[in-house]
C-alpha cells in the first residue's frame, strides 16, 4: 500500500507538464463553482449589514400594508395628518416621517440626466438624527425650497459640485436647484449603482407631486418601553390599511429582498459553472485515457513483476484522487480570486458593489471537493478499468493496444441515454414540470444526458467526418498539401480521442447556437408580432424606472399632429389567489392603438371602474365569458368585484389583464404611466410629428421617444446584449475546451515523437510540422464546432416549440450567425493547439527518431 | 530556386545503360559528396565530458559506397548524424559538397536535407498514417515537387514494391519497410544518401536485398551512400571502409571482403 502511494507520487512527480495540464480544466471548473459561492456569500453578508446598519435605531415603522410579495421602492403614500398620531402614541421617543419618490432625475452638469445601469433613482427626504440611514459627508443638509444633496458615489461619478445649481426633472418639468450637501447611505454608500438624492419633506412632496402625503414612518421607542408593546399600540393607532412592523421585520424584509436577487444571480453564476465542470469532466477523461495508452509498457512492468489488476486499478484510481485534491484546494483559492475579479469588474461598468466579506462556507470547501475530486474521479473510472486489463505480456512485446471493443454495449447504452434525455426535456418543458426548479432540473438532466449520448455516439462517425472534413487540406498549395494530409489523417486516426476532444467544444458550441436559435426566433417573432399588433405610430417610454408623469400624455394628446394618445401602466393584481400582471389604458382607443383582437364585448363599453379586459387564455383559467363578474385583489383597495367587459386575444405588449385608466387611479396608490402610445393625425409625416414631440422631449430628458421602428430595434438591441452576456458566460466552457484541444495535442505529439522526428529528417521545416499539428486541431475542433451546431440546433427548435406561441411564434435560424461561430471555433482550436505544435517542432531530431 | 534532383534526372535517365562521364572521372578528380575537417563533438562538461568525435578529418566520395564501422561507441552515428546536418558540431567544419552546412540555420539544413539527402534509419522509417507510395514521395511532397513519374517508376520496380504502393506500413513486412525507405531516400536523387545501420532489424535475407539495392544505386544510378554499420558483411558491400575508435579515424580499407573488415575490427576491440 505504501509502495503503491510511492510508485502514484513518483509517477505523477516524473510528469509533471501532463500533470499540470490535467489538473488545470479541474481547477478552472472549481474555481467558477468556488465563485459563484463566494460571491454571493459575500455579497449577502454585506448587504445584511448595511440594511442593519441603516435601520440600526429603527424599532417600528409604519407604512401602508402590502399583500404583495414583489420588491418594491416605495410604498403606498397616506396623509401626513396621521403623523401627529403616531408621533403622539405613549411610548415613542422619536418620529421621523419618510417620503420616497421615485419620479425625480437630477440633471448633470452637461445636461443630461444621471443614468444607472437598472439601478433605481431614488430620492428621499432629509432627516437627521439617529433613526436615518443618510449621513451628511459634505456641505448642508437641504432646508430649503430649492436645494438637495446627492450620494457621494452619483457625486463622484458624475461630477456633482456642492454649490453648484443643477436642474432637477420631477412631475412637473424641469426645475433649477442648488446642491447642498453630499451624502453617505449607511457606511459604504455601496447601492449597486443607484442615485440618491434628498431633498427638504416639502420639496420633495411637491417635486413628487405628493403634497400631505408620506410613504413611512420610523419611530424609535423610548428607552423603558419594550418596542413590541409599542409596536400593538400603534398598530391599535392607525387605519387597517396601514401596518405598524417592528425594527427587525423591516431588516429582515430588505434582507430577504436582496437575498433574492443575490440569490438569482448566484444561481446563474452556478449554473455556467456547472457548465464548465461538465466540459472539464470530458477534458480530464479523455487525458487519462491518452495517459493510459502512453503507459501500457509501465503498466504491463508491473504487471509482470507481480502488481494485480486490482493493484493497477488503485493505483490509478489513486493517481486521481491526488489530481483531485490538487486542482480542488487550488480551484478553491482561485474561486476567491475569481470572485474578487467579478466583483471588480461589476464595480467598474457602474453597478457599484459593497466591498464583499470574505466567507468561506463550508458549504463552498465541500463543493469545491465535491467537484474536483468527484468530477476526477468520476472521469478516471472507465480508464482504471481498462488499465487493469493490461497483460503482463505486453511489457515485453509492443504493440498492445486496448480494444476499443464493447461497440454494441456502448451503443445501446448511448440509445437508452438519449432517450432518456430526451424524455426527461420533453417531460419538463411540455408536461409535468410546473415550477421554475422541476423545469431547469429536468432541463439540465436531460441535456447532460443527451451530451453525454452524443459523445459516446460520436466515436461512430468521427474518423469518416475528420477525413471528410479535413479533404479541403489535401488541396494545399505546394508543400502545405502533405502536411495537410498528414493533419487530415492524423485527425481521423483514433475515432476515440477526436470524439472525446471535441466533446467540449460540441458542449459548449451547442449551448450558444441554442441560446442564439431562441434569441433569434424571439426578435424575429417580435418583430413580425410588433408590425401586425402596434397600430400606433409613437411610443414614449423609460428605458428603467417607476414610471414618469401622468400629465405627459395630456400634453402629448394636446398636440394637433396627433389624433389619438393613451398612456399605459403596469401593475400587478391578484386573481384567484395568483399574483397577475395588469395594464391600464384608455379602453376607449385601446384597439385604435393595439390590435388586440377583440372575440367578445366591446372595450369602449368597458370603461369606468368597473370593468375588466381579459385574454381568452385568462378568461378559460377564470371559466368566465363577456358580462360575468370577476373578483380581482388590489394592493390598496383589496377585492373588488368587476365584469368581464371584453375578451381579446392578443396579449402581445399588452398583458392578460386590461382595466381602464379610471379604474386604475380608483384601485392604486401611485399614478405614474409607463408607456405612453400615440397615433399622428392623418396627413401629419414623421418630421412634423417628431418636430411637434421635440420640446417635450427636452422636458423629459430621462424618456425615450421612438418610433415602432425605433422601438423594435431597441428591444431587438436588448436582446442581443443579453445573449452577447449568456454568450460570454459560455464562452468559458469554450475555453475550457480550448484547453482540452491543447492539452490532446500535446499529449499526441509526445506520442508521435518518433515519427516526427523522421519527417523533421527527412525534409519537414519547422513550420512546415507547426502547420501540421494546428491544422489537425483545427480539423478537430471544425468536427467538434459543427456537431453543437447540430445538437445545439435540435435543443433550440425543441425550445422554440415549448415556448408559448404568443411569445415565440417560428423558428428562425442565424445561418450566418451560427457559420461565424464554427469559422471562431475553428479558428480558435487551431490556436489552442499553437503551443503543442511549437513544442512538435523545436524537437530534438536525433533524440526524436531515438525514442524507445 | 536551384533543384539538384530535377537538373541530375535528366543525366540519369540518359545514362543508366552505359557509365556516364562523371562517374568515369569520379576517381581521378576526386569529387567529394560531403567532408568533415577537424570535426569535434563533445558531449557535456568537464567530469562528465564526452568526446564523441575528436578532431575528424573525412571525406566521402560521390559515387561512392563508403561503409563507417568502429566498436560500439567509436562515434560512428555521431558522425554520421553531423554530416548530414541532424546533430550540431563543437567544433570544425561540415560540408555538404561546396556548401558549408556546419553553421546554417535549421530552415536551411532542412532544405538541404530535403533536397540534396536520402536517409535510411535502422528503424521507424516510415509514418505510419501514409501509404508506401506517400512515405517514398514524402521528400518531394514537403517541397511541393512533383515526382518524376518515371524515375519514380524505375525505383519501385527495381526495388520489387510495384505491389506494395497503397499499403500502409503496418501491412509491409520489416524487409518491405526497409525497401520502401531506400525507394524514399532514392527518389530525390540526391547528392547523398544517409544509411544508419539500415540492417541492423532485418533478417540475413532481407539484409542482403537491401544492401544489394544499395550497391545497385551506385553502380547503375551513379548515387552516393555513406553507411554506418557494425556487420563486417555489410562492409564488405562498400567500395571504402572507414574505421573510427574513440571519436577519431584510425584507418580505411578499400574493395573490402568481409574477412577482411572483420579483422581490422577484431584489432580495433583488441
Amino acid at each position: 500500500m505504501r509502495f503503491q502511494i510511492l510508485l502514484t507520487l513518483r509517477s505523477l512527480a516524473a510528469n509533471k507538464l501532463r500533470f499540470l495540464l490535467t489538473t488545470f480544466s479541474v481547477v478552472l471548473g472549481v474555481s467558477f463553482v468556488v465563485s459563484s459561492f463566494v460571491l454571493t456569500d459575500g455579497l449577502l453578508k454585506t448587504f445584511d449589514n448595511i440594511v442593519e446598519d441603516a435601520n440600526a435605531e429603527v424599532d417600528a415603522e409604519v407604512r401602508a400594508s402590502s399583500e404583495f410579495a414583489e420588491v418594491e421602492f416605495t410604498y403606498r403614500p397616506f396623509d401626513e395628518s396621521l403623523f401627529e398620531t403616531v408621533a403622539a402614541v405613549d411610548g415613542v421617543d422619536e418620529a421621523v416621517p419618510g417620503l420616497t419618490s421615485a419620479k425625480i432625475v437630477p440633471v448633470k452638469g452637461d445636461g443630461d440626466p444621471v443614468q444607472t445601469t437598472g439601478a433605481p433613482i431614488l430620492s428621499f427626504n432629509w432627516t437627521s438624527g439617529s433613526l436615518s440611514a443618510l449621513t451628511l459627508v459634505e456641505g448642508e443638509a437641504p432646508d430649503g425650497p430649492g436645494e438637495f444633496a446627492i450620494d457621494e458615489t452619483t457625486a463622484d461619478r458624475d461630477n456633482f459640485v456642492v454649490g453648484q445649481t443643477y436642474d432637477i426633472i420631477a412631475a412637473g418639468g424641469r426645475e433649477a436647484f442648488t446642491l447642498v450637501g453630499i451624502t453617505r447611505f449607511g457606511e459604504e454608500n455601496a447601492l449597486a449603482g443607484a442615485v440618491l438624492s434628498s431633498f427638504t419633506l416639502e420639496e420633495l412632496q411637491r417635486l413628487d407631486d405628493s403634497e400631505g402625503l408620506l410613504s413611512f414612518i420610523d419611530v424609535s421607542a423610548a428607552p423603558d418601553v419594550d418596542p413590541t408593546v409599542l409596536l400593538d399600540r400603534l398598530t391599535a393607532a392607525i387605519p387597517s390599511d396601514l401596518e405598524a412592523i417592528s425594527g427587525d421585520e423591516l431588516v429582515e424584509e430588505a434582507q430577504d429582498d436582496f437575498g433574492e436577487i443575490i440569490g438569482i444571480f448566484g444561481n446563474i453564476l452556478l449554473a455556467f459553472a456547472i457548465v464548465a465542470v461538465f466540459v472539464s469532466t470530458f477534458i480530464i477523461s479523455n487525458t487519462f485515457n491518452i495517459l493510459l495508452g502512453q503507459r501500457v509498457r509501465q503498466l504491463a512492468l508491473l504487471r509482470a513483476l507481480g502488481a494485480s489488476s486490482r493493484q493497477i486499478r488503485f493505483n490509478t484510481l489513486l493517481e486521481s484522487l491526488i489530481v483531485g485534491l490538487v486542482a480542488s484546494i487550488v480551484g478553491l483559492g482561485g474561486g476567491v480570486l475569481l470572485a474578487y475579479g467579478l466583483r471588480a469588474l461589476m464595480d467598474s461598468v457602474g453597478f457599484s458593489l459593497p466591498s464583499i466579506e470574505l466567507i468561506i462556507a463550508p458549504r463552498t470547501i465541500i463543493a469545491a471537493l465535491v467537484v474536483g475530486v468527484g468530477v476526477t474521479m468520476l472521469a478516471s473510472l472507465s480508464p482504471a478499468k481498462r488499465a487493469a486489463t493490461v497483460p503482463p505480456v505486453a511489457a515485453m512485446r509492443g504493440g498492445f493496444r486496448f480494444g476499443s471493443g464493447e461497440g454494441t454495449r456502448r451503443t445501446i447504452i448511448a440509445i437508452i441515454l438519449s432517450v432518456l434525455g430526451v424524455v426527461s426535456m420533453g417531460y419538463g418543458l411540455f408536461g409535468g414540470a410546473d415550477n421554475t426548479a422541476l423545469l431547469m432540473a429536468t432541463l439540465g438532466l436531460g441535456a447532460v444526458l443527451v451530451f453525454v449520448a452524443v459523445s459516446m455516439f460520436s466515436p461512430l462517425f468521427s474518423t469518416p467526418s475528420a477525413k471528410f472534413l479535413g479533404a479541403p487540406l489535401e488541396y494545399l498549395p505546394g508543400g502545405a498539401s502533405i502536411t495537410g494530409h498528414m493533419a487530415r489523417s492524423n485527425a481521423a486516426r483514433n475515432n476515440k480521442r477526436t470524439a472525446s476532444t471535441a466533446a467540449g467544444l460540441m458542449i459548449g458550441l451547442s449551448l450558444i447556437a441554442m441560446a442564439t436559435v431562441v434569441a433569434t426566433s424571439l426578435k424575429d417573432s417580435f418583430r413580425a408580432e410588433l408590425g401586425s399588433t402596434l397600430a400606433g405610430d409613437y411610443l414614449i417610454s423609460e428605458e428603467t424606472g417607476p414610471g414618469f408623469s401622468n400629465q405627459l400624455a395630456a400634453r402629448v394628446d394636446a398636440l394637433p399632429e396627433f389624433e389619438t394618445v393613451s398612456a399605459v401602466r403596469y401593475g400587478t393584481i391578484r386573481v384567484d389567489g395568483d399574483e397577475k400582471g395588469v395594464a391600464a389604458t384608455d379602453v376607449t382607443v385601446l384597439t385604435e392603438l393595439l390590435e388586440v383582437g377583440v372575440l367578445a364585448g366591446d372595450p369602449v363599453a368597458s370603461a369606468g371602474t368597473d370593468y375588466v379586459l381579459l385574454t381568452q387564455d385568462a378568461a378559460d383559467d377564470h371559466g368566465v365569458v363577456v358580462g360575468d363578474e370577476l373578483e380581482v385583489e388590489f394592493a390598496a383597495t383589496g377585492k373588488q368585484v368587476l365584469t368581464v367587459g371584453a375578451v381579446y386575444e392578443n396579449e402581445f405588449l399588452i398583458g392578460h389583464y386590461i382595466i381602464d385608466l379610471s379604474g386604475w387611479d380608483a384601485n392604486f396608490a401611485a399614478g405614474n404611466d409607463n408607456v405612453i402610445s400615440a397615433k399622428t393625425a392623418p396627413g401629419v409625416d414623421a418630421a412634423a410629428a417628431e418636430a411637434a414631440l421635440a420640446p417635450l422631449e427636452e422636458t423629459f430628458p430621462q424618456l425615450v421617444f421612438e418610433t415602432r421602428a425605433e422601438f423594435s430595434e431597441r428591444v431587438e438591441g436588448q436582446l442581443d446584449s443579453l445573449l452577447v452576456v449568456i454568450n460570454v458566460f459560455l464562452g468559458l466552457a469554450i475555453i475550457i475546451s480550448l484547453l482540452g484541444i491543447a492539452n490532446t495535442m500535446a499529449l499526441s505529439v509526445l506520442e508521435r515523437t518518433q515519427e516526427i522526428g523522421l519527417m523533421r529528417a527527412i525534409g519537414m521545416t519547422r513550420r512546415q510540422t507547426r502547420s501540421m499539428i494546428r491544422l489537425e486541431a483545427g480539423v478537430v475542433s471544425l468536427f467538434g464546432a459543427l456537431l453543437g451546431v447540430l445538437v445545439g440546433l435540435v435543443f433550440g427548435w425543441v425550445a422554440v416549440i415549448a415556448i408559448p406561441e404568443s411569445i415565440i411564434d417560428r423558428l428562425s435560424i442565424p445561418a450566418g450567425t451560427l457559420a461565424v461561430y464554427v469559422v471562431i471555433a475553428t479558428i480558435a482550436g487551431l490556436l489552442a493547439a499553437s503551443m503543442p505544435a511549437r513544442r512538435a517542432s523545436k524537437l530534438n531530431i536525433l533524440e526524436a527518431i531515438a525514442q524507445l | 530556386m536551384n533543384k539538384p534532383s530535377m537538373r541530375k534526372v535528366g543525366m540519369v535517365t540518359t545514362e543508366t545503360s552505359e557509365p556516364s562521364a562523371l562517374a568515369t572521372a569520379a576517381p581521378d578528380i576526386q569529387i567529394m559528396a560531403a567532408t568533415a575537417v577537424g570535426l569535434r563533438k563533445i558531449y557535456g562538461e568537464g567530469e562528465t565530458e564526452v568526446r564523441a568525435l575528436d578532431g575528424v578529418d573525412v571525406g566521402f566520395e560521390a559515387g561512392k559506397l563508403t561503409a563507417i564501422m568502429g566498436p560500439s561507441g567509436s562515434g560512428k552515428s555521431t558522425l554520421l548524424h553531423c554530416m548530414a546536418g541532424l546533430d550540431d558540431i563543437t567544433d570544425g567544419s561540415v560540408r555538404a559538397g561546396d556548401t558549408l552546412i556546419s553553421d546554417m540555420s535549421d530552415q536551411d539544413l532542412t532544405l538541404l536535407r530535403r533536397e540534396t539527402m536520402g536517409f535510411i534509419f535502422q528503424a521507424f522509417n516510415l509514418v505510419p498514417t501514409l501509404t508506401a507510395e506517400e512515405n517514398i514521395l514524402l521528400p518531394l511532397l514537403l517541397g511541393g515537387n512533383r515526382p518524376d513519374e518515371e524515375w519514380e517508376n524505375t525505383v519501385v520496380q527495381s526495388l520489387g514494391l510495384g505491389e506494395r504502393l497503397h499499403h500502409r506500413p503496418d501491412e509491409l513486412s520489416g524487409g518491405q519497410q526497409q525497401r520502401v525507405a531506400v525507394a524514399r531516400a532514392l527518389v530525390t536523387q540526391p547528392n547523398v544518401i544517409f544509411a544508419d545501420e539500415p540492417t541492423g532489424n532485418l533478417d540475413s535475407k532481407s539484409g542482403n536485398e537491401v544492401l544489394g539495392f544499395l550497391r545497385r544505386a551506385v553502380d547503375d544510378w551513379q548515387q552516393t551512400v555513406v553507411m554506418v554499420t557494425h556487420d563486417p558483411l555489410a562492409a564488405s558491400y562498400a567500395d571504402l571502409v572507414i574505421f573510427l575508435r574513440d571519436g577519431q579515424v584510425v584507418g580505411e580499407l578499400r574493395d573490402p571482403t568481409a574477412d577482411q573488415v572483420h579483422d581490422r575490427i577484431r584489432a580495433l576491440e583488441a
